[in-house]
């Protein structure tokens, strides 16, 4: 119990020293020795308060320390929140959940496209007969479309949500050493996994394309199955990209030297609100261009064309961007 | 109780002294310093870290790990021969600055 105090007064005291590998090993010592001492105080009868009160007494002054390793204390302005360890573990495991959700999310998307896709050329090649007329055949594809974008609106919600309560991280925070070693650890068992992730995603996107340069041999609507094929199989490595890729990000994001991380921010803003507007508006011409002229077999590569430019635009102004700043 | 600031340029001294002796650590070295000094001179824990750096940093002292019963990592220092060396040197600087004050103390 009463160690506790002392283990607090210590951080208090170490709290505005820079967190460097030597400082987390002095501080090792000091508590070892502290601890002896209190444990011997109490043996030769001092009660609890009286042997933390002569362990503090005795500790001394840390500038005295600081000056011998050649640091001063870190002024205020400087020192981030020290990040605790639920807190880095909570991070983490809401990042992969968040991943999962949006993960599916896209699948989903992606799947409401296609089946809306396999609805209207079931209609176009009569499929339906004397069951429905091709209005109804079409609706369904809408239905079935929107039945599947239902849940994977409350999923990125639910994400966006659950992601909110960390949106603290962005405005710098400090990984206490025992920390970073262990998310240092876990980034190096995970990257196996990740590379492999990201090989095994790139080439289902290389192959994705393969059914339809097929299909154009055989008409229409093969095309049309094809294309169906494509947006599946694409729909398989963007949830592989998302779900790993937030894995990753969240190692990234907690070995992130703070400096580093607060001018991020900036960066992620601007993309973030070019985000935020360059999809809704996509998805606003694809809905538009499918209602009121009926182009639904053609108009979905909005959204691969859409991913294609702003992928380009992020990764450009991230180069410009960062050379202005190194 | 001795003030610290009389005793600062030998504290690291007492340290090399007791470590004349064998390896130590942190807390033994505490401790005996209380002992032996009859408890007229406490080292504050700061002091006592900040002159093994400072004795580590001048390759006088040596540090390593050793495991405890209970599954702790110790820090033991051990002295260098250039520490032994320089222990003379403060031995000598001593005896003379000894010498030297005590011409000027007097009863009174």
């Amino acid at each position: 119990m009463q160690m506790d105090t002392i283990m607090s007064y210590l951080n208090n005291m170490f709290a505005a020293l820079p967190r460097t590998e030597q400082t987390f090993k002095l501080k090792q010592d000091l508590l070892a020795g502290m601890e002896e001492k209190y444990y011997e105080l109490k043996q030769e009868g001092k009660s609890e308060n009286e042997a933390v009160g002569i362990v503090i007494s005795e500790f001394g002054n840390i500038e005295e320390l600081a000056a011998e390793l050649g640091i001063s204390p870190v002024s205020e302005e400087d020192l981030f929140p020290l990040l605790s360890e639920e807190e880095a573990a909570g991070y983490m495991s809401v990042k992969k959940r968040t991943g999962l959700f949006t993960g599916i999310g896209v699948a989903l998307c992606l799947t409401g496209i296609s089946l809306m896709i396999l609805f209207n050329t079931l209609v176009e090649n009569g499929w339906f007969g004397s069951f429905a007329s091709e209005d109804a055949g079409n609706m369904l594809g809408l239905v079935a479309m929107f039945l599947l974008l239902v849940p994977a609106v409350g999923m990125f919600i639910y994400s966006g949500m659950k992601q909110e309560k960390y949106s603290y991280l962005q405005a710098g925070f400090e990984l206490p050493y025992h920390m970073k070693l262990e998310v240092e650890r876990r980034q190096a068992a995970f990257a196996p996994t990740y590379t492999l992730s990201l090989i095994l995603g790139v080439c289902l996107c290389i192959l994705s394309v393969i059914p339809v340069f097929a299909a154009s041999a055989f008409g229409d609507s093969a095309t049309s199955y094809a294309v169906i094929a494509l947006l599946e199989i694409v729909a398989v490595a963007v949830f592989l990209f998302v779900y790993y890729g937030n894995i990753k990000e969240s190692h990234t994001v907690l070995l992130k030297k703070p400096k580093a991380a607060k001018l991020q921010k900036e960066e992620e803003r601007v993309i973030g609100a070019v985000a935020a507007v360059v999809w809704p508006l996509a998805t606003c011409i694809f809905l538009v261009s499918g209602f009121v002229f009926g182009s639904w077999h053609i108009n979905w590569v909005i959204f691969p064309v859409t991913g294609l430019l702003f992928g380009m635009f992020c990764a450009f102004y991230n180069i410009v961007k960062g050379k202005e700043s190194s | 109780m001795i003030s610290s600031d009389v005793i600062r340029g030998y504290n690291d001294t007492i340290i090399l002294s007791l470590l004349l002796d064998g390896e130590s650590y942190g807390y033994e070295i505490s401790k005996r310093i209380r002992m032996l000094s009859e408890e007229k001179y406490i080292m504050k824990e700061t002091t006592l870290y900040s002159a093994f750096t400072r004795l580590e940093k001048n390759g006088f002292i040596d540090s390593f790990f050793m495991d405890e019963t209970f599954g702790k990592r110790r820090t033991y220092y051990r002295i260098t021969p250039l520490g032994r060396a320089y222990y003379r040197e403060k031995c000598e600087e001593w005896k003379l600055t000894q010498e030297v004050v005590s011409k000027f103390i007097r009863e009174l």
